[in-house]
Formats: structure tokens, C-alpha cells, sequence
């Protein structure tokens, strides 16, 4: 019962809080902000306090029953709770951030409602056991991403915001449609069921075709990643939040979910997968090295890690998948700190431009050193957390039999240590080429170095989250 | 005494239309209001002693033949709430008390009408009641008397006096054939005998209804209408009155006469599909709001449609809800458009931008109405299109289901390219001093957006008081 408490709350705290947020909001900014935070601080908790009961092996459903067979149902797993409790612990930490990045600019109190609802939404997705409410939830999160990316409201911003609005739901509509295919041959949109009825046979490829575009169009994969880097005119926490901790990753939830845990993909289809993400992988790494715009960077940097973790989930052996969970973690940390070192350097040069920056490490050089130690996370030097997911993803696709994909992935691998080094070093080394900005507030730069310290200590400490993970992969893979 | 719905509000009009002097001018806004909010509530909770047969005697008296169903409440809920809508965005876009009076009768009028098209059991009655409706629409469009107004109440006027010659020819027909104009006699003509000349009578009537329905090809009248036409009367027209007069009608017509036989649901299917996709692409190119929003219910309109060409009882449920549920976003779209029209002077979206910021009631419910309208989760708009779609998907159209969910995101890409142009930006220049809309129009903007929130979020129960004993009323 406890837990049944826990998982609703979980989900529905957020989701129905984040409505009281813009009412604190006429009340005082600090109410408002602290009751963001306490919303989101509490969705962490109810996840952390389940992982005991999920690592004992246990499932917790909740059901309410509707008319048509739309039940509502959320179940908590191994799978569940980890991107829940990953997922809140991120956006926790981007919201604290917020408090001094964003009282500068209006619309505040739409701000933090709709990075409230984004996170209850998120909660929504990761519990939900129907794919109706799945679908629901992530078309949620897709209103709070077009608010959020057109905040600063200008023209060519908001037109920004309706392109990604319009690309995620293109995608999720035929999401849609393959949804309904499932549910036409398992009678129902529960994931239970649907397991039951797709034990001995694959999902049909036109299902498969459907929901991928859906799920790529989310996690911004090639060829309907363009959305990402243009999603870089949002406010710098909201694109940490989108890019590292939470949306991208809803696209991979749902495929871990769908096709490893609930259903399964025929071979053919496997290596289909496998070769888009290669190509992902390889093309917005090259073009990640020639951008120049900060943000953009970045964001073609995850538009190449998000093939990594596909990667380790397509590829479908134990270690490829505890390596993708893995991953979803430490990518989301580091990514969240490189953009919101991004977003302290925005603020203080007034501009987005590589080539016009230099010689940082000067006045900032705690944001420096964070977005170094970030830097080497998402490269994969030991002993960060970056490391250990790489190196699992690595050797799942080989134990899979996979060499030549592996070679092509240590390409990309090798391009993310060239562009990463490449925006350091134009940023923070070298001559000062714009005045000498000064280091951000101290709540903004103790985030970035939390963050930072956080993902050094998740290398060292690699035994907790990947004990959780190789659990989860048991589950999941059904071991 | 169903009937009372009709002729309390009749000779309410009369009463006040009496030389008394200025009370009863003033009297009229709160009349019509009370008639409104009884009608809603009436239909809300089904109240068994006013609906009931038990006192015929009143019906009786006035020689009328009312029944009502599942569906007619779900009418007249709309009707109740679309009026009550008008009403309140009239309040704040006309202000002269004469013009005021004669604008309040229109709309009762217009109002009675329809609550009698959506209860009448005979052609001919039905007829008669079309035609009311059909002519207090005209003189509203005219309403503001100049020269965009005149041609839309023209353009209007023509095609729906065609309509009418076409209907009056199908009904005398069908009164000939059948010897009675109620529905049951006729239905058992059409079955009994193969008489040609009924059937193409019912071919005619179905022409008559599509054109007062605005369907795709008889559509062209619409969008000057609507777009001409004062706020308050376009939230009316856009509203219910179409809806009603075609699309009600249509259904009515084929579920009780007719019956839906392949043909005809083939018919239905590519007439639905058509009039989504050409609303739909025709409304991206649009740079007026009402005109915009003018195409969009061609296009809304035909998921109706495209619901009731599939036929099965979930489909009806679904298009019925879809109905119900464009009645709402349509009008909350035009409240939205009413008030920047009374703030900015104009429905040029190129002239508005970032309108939000000082109208942040509109602003909001603006975009719940077009997410509604796109069919995005969780409101109201979401779940009548799934539910079309799953079944036609379940009966097997497939490539019916697929377009109308693809066409869901044209929807979507004009109805942001609105929210962009006029709500969600930076403040265009010279707006600087823009005052939220009056108290009307943000009352009657929160009533439905609430409505639409609440009908998403609560549908489990909104669903099975609402729209699954429609279903249950089709399966025969």
C-alpha cells in the first residue's frame, strides 16, 4: 500500500502541482520557486524510496479502470524507477540553477509551470503501463518543450519551438497509429498484455516502422534531429533539461520499454536500427566539430551520444543494455553540466559564437574546470562515469558479434574527444578575445561544480548504479 | 413538455417586443440569459419530470410531436452553451441598447430553432424550423450593415435558399410517397416499396443538408460568413448553427429514414476525408483569424462526418463527441478572435503578435482551444478524435484512419502559426497600451476552456454519461 502511495505520488504530485506553481508565483518569487523545487525534490524521493522494493525483484502496479479498456495503469520497475529517479535528480538540480538564471527575464511564472509539468509528464511516461497514457504523457511533455524553447519569445525563436512542436508530434501521431495496430492484434494498450500476446512473435513491421518514427523523432536521431540544435535559443536550463536529463531520452525509454522489455524486434530490423544510429552517430559528430555557435555544439554532441545508448540497446545482450541504462545516467549528468557551463558563459559574453571567446579559464575558472571534468565524462575517460557506459556499450556490440559497427562507433567516439576538446580550448584557453566576463552567481557555479564532482564521484562509486543497472537488465531481459 | 423550450423563449420575444418602454429592453439580456442557463442545466441532468411524457397535455395543446434522445441532449447542451457564449461576447462588442434588443431576439430566435430542428420527429416540422434558424442567421451576419457583412449574408443567403428548394422538394415528395412526414412512415416507404422518385428525394434532402452543413464541395459561403460576420455572431455560426442545421440534420435524417447503407457510408467516408484535408491545407494559407478559423470547421467538421460514414457504434459515440466537443474549441477560437478583434480593431494576424502578454486570459485559453482543436492530450479535443479513429481503424479503414490522424498535424501546424503570429511573441509595435478583453468575453473564454480541460481530464465519466448511450442508440 506504502508503495502504491509513493508511485502515485510520484507521478501525480508534480504533474498536478505544477498548476499551483504560477499562483505561488502572484504570491512571491521565493514561494514559487521553492515550491518548484520541493515538487520535483519530492517526485526524487518517492523514486529513491522505491528502488529497495524494485531491486528485491518486486513490481508495483496501480490501476484505475476505465470504459473502452483505456485503463489507466502505472507500474514501477527495475527500468521505471531508474530513469525516474535519474530523471528528477537532474531536473532537481537544473531547477535550483534556475532560481538565478532565470529571475532576469519575464515570464517566469510560465517558466517554472511548465518545467514542473515537463517533469510530472516525464514521471508520467516512465511509469505508465499503457501505451494510451504513454502516448498521452509524452505529448505533454512535447506542450511543455514548445513553451519552453520559444521563452525569450522572439520571431525566429518561436518559430524554433512550433519546428520542434511540429516534428515530435509528427512523429508521435504515427507513434500513434502503430500504437493502435498493437492494440488491434493484443486487444488491449496495456503493456502486460501486450507482453502476453507477443511472446512467441515478433512486432509487425509496419507497427515497428510507425513507433520508431515516433521514438526518433523524440530522441532526435537522424533523420529528424534538426529540431535539437535549433532548440538551443531556449534559456540555458531549459536546454540542459532538454537535452540532457529528460526529452531526448524519452525517445530511448520508450524503445528499451517497447522492444526489450514488453516486445521483441526480428534481426533484420535490429540491424536496420543498428545502422541508423551508426550514421547518426558519425554525421552530427562531424558536425558538431564544425559548428560554431556554443549551444549548437552541444546539442549535435548529444544528438551522437543519444546513438551511443541506442546502440547499447539495439545491440540486445546484457552488457550492451546495463551499458545503455548506464549511459542515460552519466550522459545526462554531464550534458545537464556542459549546457548549464554553457548558459554561465552565455551570460556573461553576451554571445553564443566560439570564435569570439577565448581565455575564460582566466575569470571563470571554476565553470571551467566543470565543463572540463563534463567534457571528459561524455569523452569516456576513466575515472569519470562517461567511462564505464562506454566501455559496457563497447563490449556489448561485440559480445553481439558486432566488430565492424564497434569500429565505427570508436570513430565517433574518437570525434567526440576532437569537437569537445575543440569548444574547450576556443572557449576557456587562448587570448582573450571579448572583456573579461566574470564568473556567474554562486548558486549557478556551485550547480555546474556539483554536477561535475557528482559524475567523478558516479565513476568511482560505478558499483551502486551499476548494480541497479545489471538488475534492471535481468528484469528487462527477462533473465 | 419539451415543447416548452420552445415557446417560452417564443413568446418571451413576443412579451418583450410589447410598447412598455425601456424595461423591457433591459430586460431582455437577463431574459435570454436565464433561458440559456436553463436549457444547459435542463440537459445536464436529464431531468426526468421536464422531459418526461407524463404531462402531454402541454405538448398536446400545441399540436407538436417532440422527442428526445441521447443525441438531442448533447444538441441541446451545445445549443444552450453556444448561445449562452454569443450572448456574453455580444455584451461586450455592441453596446447600443437598441441594437442590443434587436441582436438578443435574433438570437433567440436562432436559438429556438435550433432546439426545435434537434427534437422534431417529421420532415416537414423540421423544415419549418431549419428555415427559422437559417433566417435569423442571415440577418445576423448583416448585422453590422456593411459592405463584407452584406456579401457574406448574401453569399449565404443564396446557397442556403437553394438548399431550402431543394429540401421543400425532397419533403413534398416524400409526402406524397409516403402519405405522412413523420420519420417511422417514411422510413417504412422507403423500405416497403422500391420507388425511385423516394429515393431520389432523400438524395436531394442529403444535397440540401450538405450545403447548409458547409460540407466540402458546397463550402465556399462559409468562410465569408464567418469571417464577415460580428464576433458574437460567428462564435454562433462557427459554433452550433452549421452543426445543427447540416450536420445534426443529416444524421437524424439517415439514422432514422434512411439507415446507413454502403453506399451512403462510402459517401460519407470520402466526403469527411476531403473536407479535412481541403479545410485543412486551405487553412494554412489564411491571414485573416475568423477566416482562418472559418476553414478549420470545414475541416473539424468533416471528422464528424468521416465518424458517422464508419458507422459503428463507437464511431457515432466518437463523431458525437466530436461534435460536442468542436462546438467548444470552435467557439472558444472565436471568443479568442472577438476579443482581439475588439482590442486591436481588426483580424489581420500579420497586424497582432505577442498579444499575450497583455491579454494573458486570452493568451491561455487560446492555446487550450487549438491544442484542443489539433486533438493533442489531455483535453477534450484529444479523446474524440481517438476514439474516430480506433474505430474506423477497428472497421477495417485503415487509410481513412491513418490520413485523419496525419491530418491532425496540419491542424496543428496552422493553429500554432496562429498562437505565433498573434498570442505568442514579442509585442508588435504600437501595442504597447492593449488591455485585456471585458469581462463577457473573459468569462465566457474560461467557462469553455474549463469545459475542454474538464471534459479531457474527467473523460472516463464525461464518457460513459455522455457519449456511450449515443452509441448504444445506434445499434439496431
Amino acid at each position: 500500500m506504502n508503495e502504491k502511495i509513493l508511485l502515485a505520488s510520484a507521478v501525480f504530485v508534480p504533474l498536478i502541482g505544477s498548476f499551483a506553481t504560477p499562483i505561488a508565483g502572484k504570491i512571491s518569487e521565493r514561494l514559487r520557486n521553492g515550491l518548484s523545487l520541493a515538487l520535483v525534490l519530492l517526485s526524487l524521493v518517492c523514486a529513491c524510496r522505491l528502488i529497495p522494493t524494485v531491486i528485491s525483484g518486486r513490481v508495483v502496479n496501480l490501476a484505475f479502470e476505465m470504459p473502452l479498456g483505456l485503463n489507466f495503469v502505472i507500474t514501477a520497475d527495475c527500468l521505471a524507477v531508474f530513469m525516474a529517479a535519474t530523471s528528477s535528480f537532474i531536473s532537481a538540480i537544473i531547477i535550483i540553477y534556475s532560481f538565478d538564471y532565470i529571475h532576469r527575464y519575464d515570464n517566469r511564472n510560465e517558466y517554472y509551470l511548465m518545467v514542473t509539468l515537463f517533469l510530472g509528464s516525464m514521471m508520467g511516461i516512465v511509469f505508465s503501463g499503457s501505451l494510451l497514457f504513454l502516448y498521452i504523457f509524452w505529448e505533454i511533455t512535447a506542450i511543455a518543450s514548445w513553451r519552453l524553447i520559444g521563452f525569450f519569445r522572439e520571431k525566429q525563436f518561436v518559430i524554433k519551438a512550433d519546428k520542434a512542436f511540429l516534428i515530435t508530434v509528427f512523429g508521435a501521431l504515427a507513434m500513434l497509429i502503430g500504437f493502435i495496430i498493437i492494440y488491434q492484434s493484443a486487444g488491449s494498450f496495456e503493456l502486460a498484455d501486450i507482453k502476453k500476446a507477443y511472446t512467441t512473435s515478433h512486432i509487425s513491421s509496419l507497427a515497428l516502422i510507425l513507433i520508431m518514427l515516433g521514438i526518433l523523432s523524440k530522441s532526435a536521431t537522424l533523420p529528424f534531429h534538426t529540431w535539437l540544435p535549433d532548440a538551443g535559443v531556449a534559456p540555458s536550463p531549459v536546454t540542459a533539461l532538454l537535452h540532457a536529463a529528460v526529452l531526448v531520452k524519452i525517445g530511448i525509454y520508450a524503445f528499451a520499454r517497447l522492444f526489450i522489455s514488453t516486445m521483441s524486434i526480428s534481426y533484420v530490423w535490429e540491424m536496420i536500427v543498428i545502422g541508423l544510429v551508426a550514421a547518426s552517430a558519425l554525421i552530427s559528430a562531424g558536425a558538431a566539430l564544425v559548428e560554431t555557435d556554443m549551444k549548437r555544439i552541444i546539442a549535435y554532441s548529444t544528438v551522437s551520444q543519444i546513438a551511443f545508448i541506442f546502440l547499447g540497446f539495439a545491440v540486445n545482450t546484457e552488457a550492451g543494455v546495463a551499458g545503455g541504462l548506464l549511459y542515460i545516467l552519466m550522459h545526462g549528468l554531464a550534458k545537464g553540466g556542459l549546457f548549464l557551463c554553457a548558459g554561465i558563459v552565455e551570460q556573461g559574453t553576451h554571445t553564443k559564437d566560439i570564435t569570439k571567446m577565448g581565455g575564460l579559464i582566466a575569470t571563470m575558472p571554476v565553470t571551467a574546470v566543470s565543463f572540463f571534468a563534463c567534457a571528459l565524462s561524455v569523452m569516456g575517460v576513466p575515472p569519470l562515469g562517461g567511462f564505464f557506459s562506454k566501455y559496457l556499450v563497447f563490449s556489448g556490440t561485440i559480445n553481439a558479434g558486432h566488430i565492424g559497427i564497434a569500429f565505427v562507433f570508436l570513430a565517433g567516439a574518437i570525434l567526440t574527444i576532437l569537437y569537445l576538446c575543440r569548444i574547450f580550448n576556443s572557449i576557456f584557453m587562448g587570448e582573450a578575445k571579448v572583456a573579461p566576463a566574470q564568473e556567474g552567481s554562486w548558486l549557478m557555479v556551485s550547480c555546474v561544480a556539483s554536477i561535475a564532482f557528482i559524475s567523478f564521484l558516479a565513476g568511482i562509486y560505478i558499483r551502486y548504479p551499476a548494480l541497479f543497472a545489471s538488475v534492471a537488465t535481468q528484469q528487462m531481459l527477462g533473465r | 413538455m419539451p415543447s416548452l423550450l420552445i415557446f417560452i423563449p417564443l413568446f418571451g420575444i413576443v412579451i418583450l417586443n410589447l410598447p412598455f418602454g425601456k424595461a423591457m429592453r433591459n430586460a431582455a439580456f437577463w431574459f435570454a440569459l436565464a433561458v440559456f442557463i436553463v436549457q444547459i442545466v435542463l440537459a445536464i441532468t436529464h431531468q426526468p419530470i421536464f422531459w418526461g411524457n407524463e404531462i402531454e397535455q402541454m405538448d398536446a395543446f400545441f399540436r407538436v410531436n417532440f422527442s428526445v434522445d441521447q443525441l438531442s441532449f448533447v444538441m441541446l447542451l451545445c445549443i444552450g452553451l453556444v448561445s449562452l457564449t454569443s450572448l456574453l461576447v455580444m455584451r461586450d462588442t455592441i453596446f447600443d441598447i437598441n441594437e442590443r434588443f434587436k441582436f438578443i431576439n435574433l438570437l433567440m430566435l436562432a436559438s429556438m430553432g435550433m432546439s426545435g430542428i434537434v427534437m422534431v420527429t417529421d420532415i416537414f416540422t423540421m423544415y419549418i424550423f431549419l428555415e427559422i434558424t437559417a433566417i435569423a442567421s442571415f440577418i445576423l451576419i448583416a448585422f453590422e450593415k456593411d459592405v463584407y457583412a452584406l456579401e457574406g449574408a448574401f453569399k449565404y443567403m443564396v446557397l442556403s435558399a437553394l438548399a431550402s428548394v431543394l429540401i421543400l422538394a425532397a419533403t413534398a415528395i416524400l409526402l406524397l410517397g409516403a402519405g405522412s412526414a413523420s420519420f417511422t412512415a417514411i422510413a417504412d416507404a422507403i423500405h416497403r416499396t422500391d420507388n425511385n422518385l423516394i429515393a431520389v428525394a432523400m438524395g436531394l434532402f442529403v444535397c440540401g443538408l450538405l450545403i447548409k452543413g458547409g460540407m466540402v464541395p458546397f463550402h465556399g459561403w462559409l468562410p465569408d460568413a464567418y469571417g464577415a460576420a460580428s464576433p458574437a455572431v460567428s462564435v454562433l455560426l462557427a459554433g452550433i448553427v452549421t452543426k445543427a442545421a447540416g450536420i445534426y440534420t443529416l444524421i437524424r435524417a439517415l439514422n432514422s429514414i434512411l439507415g446507413f447503407d454502403a453506399n451512403i457510408k462510402a459517401l460519407l467516408l470520402a466526403l469527411g476525408t476531403i473536407s479535412i484535408l481541403v479545410g485543412a491545407f486551405a487553412a494554412i494559407g489564411q491571414k485573416d483569424f475568423k477566416r482562418m478559423l472559418a476553414y478549420s470547421s470545414i475541416s473539424q467538421t468533416g471528422y464528424i462526418v468521416l465518424g458517422f460514414g464508419c458507422a459503428t457504434p463507437l464511431a457515432i459515440a466518437g463523431a458525437v463527441f466530436h461534435l460536442f466537443n468542436h462546438s467548444i474549441f470552435k467557439s472558444l477560437l472565436f471568443v479568442n478572435s472577438a476579443a482581439v478583434e475588439t482590442r486591436l480593431g481588426s483580424t489581420d494576424m500579420d497586424r497582432a503578435g505577442g498579444l499575450a502578454q497583455k491579454m494573458p486570459i486570452t493568451g491561455f485559453t487560446s492555446v487550450i482551444g487549438a491544442l484542443s482543436a489539433a486533438g493533442i492530450p489531455p483535453l477534450s479535443g484529444f479523446w474524440s478524435k481517438i476514439i474516430i479513429v480506433v474505430a474506423l481503424w477497428q472497421a477495417g479503414h485503415t487509410w481513412y484512419a491513418a490520413t485523419a490522424i496525419m491530418a491532425s498535424i496540419i491542424t496543428l501546424a496552422y493553429l500554432l502559426a496562429m498562437q505565433r503570429k498573434v498570442f505568442f511573441g514579442k509585442l508588435a509595435l504600437g501595442l504597447e497600451d492593449i488591455e485585456e478583453a471585458r469581462l463577457g468575453i473573459r468569462a465566457a473564454s474560461v467557462m469553455l476552456a474549463a469545459i475542454i480541460i474538464g471534459f479531457g481530464v474527467l473523460f472516463p465519466s464525461a464518457y460513459a454519461i455522455f457519449i456511450a448511450p449515443i452509441g448504444e442508440m445506434f445499434i439496431k
